[in-house]
């Protein structure tokens, strides 16, 4: 077989693999979602259950998303600034999250917080409620969403060092000021890569969320078990596809985002797993 | 004000002493700071992995904690696990056909990765055409979608309906075509990097000494790409092992596609938080100890090949 | 004294990277820390800023103590290897920093800011943000940031290194013009032998932690108080069982009644020549000639000479 052979070959074998897989499929939901026209596709993502889906999903996301930056900014400038025990044990925790099943997130947030969980007796009798609520909801969505602030800025930290924070302090800056004149800026475009990261996993999530919300149709249902919902229970299969279709239309832009700041900062390079 | 600069300046003057805050030097971030820092971060953790999942493990070995409230949980806890119910309740006929289909789901997906993540890297890397950069947009694809949309996407191609005759519901194939989707970038991005880094001194070498483009790639290129395979391979196997989302629509509702995950939903559903427990614990175990295993194997292997 | 250092000690674990530093730094004066990779020299440079946490001793900045303070209450400008530039704001605002932080009018911070791009040379590049400078102009906007804040005194940690060797020279002089004009007194870390000789009209040699020597830079050259200091400052021989110059021996033709031996190996570096004898005691010291002295010996690999020190 000569070379221009074998390098045919490849060529079509990975090209039709991902054709098949990846770019057929999406392709086609754009075109089942739109097939009969705009205006129906405009009915579907208003209807009163889509748009309370919509709107959950969104006010999970401003609760979670917030948190998780901050949690995750904080680590790492824990991490890159100060050397301590159990640093690598920190690391481990945020990844825990995302390397186990979200089903297993979910079960375990229940166990620990619902009515039969460790502390449903008690937080039964001071009436907060986190099985079947938005609360549950945000809960399990800041859980799958934990690690990726922490891994986008780390490293970029790490690249930008400690002088810049420490030439502003021998010029008079204190903490505060480092922080937010000097790091922040800094590691600006980390943080926005980890915020869209978060952003996407946030609005995507569906296994812990499906086992903590108890899945009450224009109560407890984010955007994806909303289409769940549509396509397993109610044969809405219009509905599903206009929410997909939603759903897809925004991790692409996130993917977007994300590969113009890629070219920007080299020590990004972290992948939504 | 006077300056240094200006030539009529006194340069001994000093500031007064009372005009600075006296303070003990501190690092960057000072000890307060710090610990307040890490208190905030720890206790977040605490809240939304360390219990959960202490609650979770503690639940699958029925240990006896109870759970009156904070006194009660701190003061009288007895602990006894039982290791004979969790053994029971992983090894259900059911829970045992479901957590060997994610088995060898897994396995083969995380194999059939590795071999076209190689081969994915290797036109990202090596060929040039025109189409390339849809090639490098649609790797990142899986990631970013939601896995529900994965599932919709799936079936409106591949489902009931497919337009292409292909109807692969609540077949083992349509859960393998979800997981292979799911898991597509883990090869093809632990793999792309080390592959650009091949100078192809050693390729050029081992052509020069007589060796075909084959045999150059399986003793020259391949070795070296055996960490990042391997990497890539735990990556994809532990989130194969755990999917949910993608593959919640495609099994439907038959006992043949129901997965290790899909049988803890459908536990959660009726109720049987126990066994939901053993199973999630079993299954946490399986996938941190893929992960760890196949990160140290990596390590390994890249120590023995590095010059 | 502007600066004065006693038993200034620092650990990293088990090793100590500056052992017991008492030093006088004077008002006024451009002092070189010059010592070897590893010998202390920034770690000394950051204990004085305060960048460092200290483990003993005491620094006093014109004489106030401030060991236990905050080195952004201590007034000093410090210049990083690499510059340390702000990179997400324009020169203008690098230099503004330090203004800004003590809260000067709008005014005040213009004209200084004004007066420093002067000072530096950076008029035209004052909107400029720190990747779009030159190597050296991005040292001379960390010198103008580290001056704006008026520094009680000035520390430059390898302020040349990064630099490639034209821009170096250039730089050098312009520093010690710059310092001849503000009088700020300036300790600068270097390990280059020939930049401190230059630059400095103090010299500290660091070695292991320890001070070696410290003086006018003629003056330790001249007289080197250890072996170290003889050989880190520039190269030395064997002659008569003692370290000296190479420059310090002259050759002359044999029979001169000084030591005799024979030549064994001649470099030509341009305009200087490195002649090596082996003597009649099995010793091989080296002299370093002019071309002229040279060409005026006449000299050949296995002619006969004799040696001795110039008076």
């Amino acid at each position: 077989m000569s070379h221009d052979v074998r390098k045919w070959l490849v060529r079509v074998v990975v090209v039709g693999y991902l054709g098949a897989l990846v770019g057929l499929p999406v392709g086609f939901l754009f075109d089942k979602a739109l097939a009969s026209g705009l205006h129906a596709f405009w009915l579907e993502v208003t209807k009163p259950d889509a748009l309370a889906a919509l709107r959950l999903s969104a006010e999970v996301a401003v609760v979670a998303v917030p948190v998780n930056t901050v949690v995750g900014i904080a680590a790492a400038v824990l991490l890159a600034r100060r050397k301590f025990f159990g640093s690598r044990a920190l690391t481990t925790l945020f990844d825990v999250p995302v390397a186990v099943s979200p089903i297993i997130i979910g079960v375990a947030l229940v166990l620990a917080y619902s009515r039969i969980g460790w502390f449903g007796a008690w937080l039964t009798t001071h009436g907060v409620k986190i099985l079947f609520s938005p609360v549950g909801i945000a809960m399990a969505t800041m859980a799958v969403s934990l690690p990726y602030v922490l891994r986008s800025v780390l490293p970029v930290l790490e690249e930008v060092g400690r002088d810049q924070e420490q030439a502003a302090r021998t010029l008079g800056a204190g903490g505060l000021r480092i922080f937010f004149q000097v790091t922040l800026p800094a590691i600006r475009w980390g943080v926005l890569y980890g915020v869209t990261l978060t952003i996407a996993r946030t609005l995507g999530e569906f296994g812990a969320v499906l086992i903590v919300s108890g899945n009450i149709s224009g109560r407890t249902q984010t955007l994806p078990i909303y289409i769940f919902d549509s396509w397993d229970q109610n044969y809405d299969f219009l509905g599903a596809f206009a929410g997909a279709l939603v759903l897809a239309t925004i991790s692409i832009v996130a993917l977007v985002i994300l590969s113009t700041l890629r070219s920007r900062e080299r020590k990004l390079h972290v992948d939504l797993a | 004000m006077g300056t240094r600069v200006s030539e009529d300046a006194a340069p001994t003057e000093a500031p007064p002493a009372d005009s600075r805050w006296r303070r003990p030097p501190s690092r960057l971030y000072s000890r307060a700071g710090f610990a307040g820092g890490a208190t905030f971060v720890a206790g977040y953790l605490s809240l939304i992995v360390l219990i959960p999942i202490a609650a979770l493990v503690a639940h699958g070995f029925s240990l006896g904690v109870q759970t009156g409230g904070w006194g009660a949980a701190f003061w009288h806890w007895h602990v006894h696990a039982d290791f004979r119910s969790f053994w029971t309740m992983i090894t259900r006929p059911a829970a045992v056909s479901a957590i060997r289909l994610s088995l060898w789901l897994s396995l083969s997906v995380a194999a059939i990765n590795a071999v076209m993540g190689v081969a994915i890297a290797w036109v990202l890397v090596r060929d040039r055409f025109r189409a390339k950069w849809a090639i490098e947009a649609l790797i990142d694809l899986p990631f970013a979608l939601p896995t529900i949309v994965v599932g919709v996407v799936l079936l409106s191609l591949y489902g009931m309906a497919s337009p292409v005759g292909i109807n692969l519901f609540e077949t083992w194939m349509g859960l393998m075509v979800a997981l292979l989707f799911v898991t597509l970038p883990f090869s093809v991005r632990a793999v792309q990097p080390v592959l650009a880094s091949l100078d192809g001194e050693a390729e050029a070498a081992a052509k020069s000494l007589g060796a075909g483009g084959v045999r150059t790639f399986v003793s020259v290129v391949l070795p070296s790409l055996w960490p990042a395979m391997l990497g890539g391979f735990g990556l994809a196997f532990a989130r194969a092992v755990g999917e949910f989302g993608s593959i919640s629509l495609i099994a439907g509702g038959v006992g043949r596609t129901t997965t290790a995950s899909s049988y803890i939903f459908n536990l959660t559903q009726g109720f049987l938080w126990g066994d939901a427990a053993a199973v999630s614990t079993a299954l946490l175990v399986l996938s941190l100890a893929v992960l760890v295993s196949s990160n140290v194997l990596a390590r390994r292997v890249a120590r023995r090949l590095a010059p | 004294m502007s600066i004065s250092l006693s038993h200034l000690t620092k650990r990293y674990g088990s090793n100590v990277v500056v052992d017991d530093v008492s030093v006088e730094i004077p008002e006024g004066s451009l002092t070189a820390v010059l010592g070897p990779s590893g010998s202390g020299k920034s770690t000394l440079l950051k204990l004085i800023s305060g960048l460092e946490t200290l483990d003993q001793g005491r620094v006093v900045i014109e004489g106030d103590d401030v060991t236990n303070v905050d080195p952004r209450h201590r007034d000093i400008g410090f210049c990083f290897q690499h510059y340390a530039p702000f990179r997400h704001m324009t020169v203008s605002r690098n230099i503004a920093f330090g203004l800004r932080v003590r809260k000067q009018p709008r005014d005040v911070i213009a004209a200084k800011v004004a007066e420093l791009l002067a000072l530096v040379k950076l008029e035209n590049k004052a909107n400029a943000y720190p990747a779009q400078l030159s190597g050296g102009e991005r040292q001379r906007m960390a010198l103008a940031r580290a001056l704006a804040i008026e520094p009680r005194v000035l520390l430059l940690d390898e302020p040349f290194g990064a630099l490639d060797a034209l821009v170096r020279t250039e730089l050098r002089q312009w520093v010690k013009e710059l310092h001849q004009q503000i009088k700020v007194t300036t300790v600068l870390v270097t390990h280059d032998q020939g930049e401190a000789m230059e630059v400095a009209d103090q010299l500290l040699i660091m070695h292991q932690g320890r001070i070696e020597q410290d003086g006018h830079p003629t003056d330790i050259y001249e007289r080197p108080a250890t072996e170290f200091v003889q050989g880190f400052l520039g190269p030395t021989t064997i002659f008569k069982g003692s370290a000296v110059r190479p420059h310090a021996l002259e050759l002359e033709g044999p029979g001169a009644g000084a030591i005799e031996g024979a030549v064994t190996s001649i470099v030509e570096l341009g305009f200087e020549v490195q002649v090596t004898v082996l003597l009649s005691d099995g010793s091989m010291p080296w002299v370093q000639l002019s071309r002229n002295e040279y060409a005026a010996l006449g000299v050949g690999v296995g002619s006969r000479i004799s040696i001795r020190e110039r008076d």
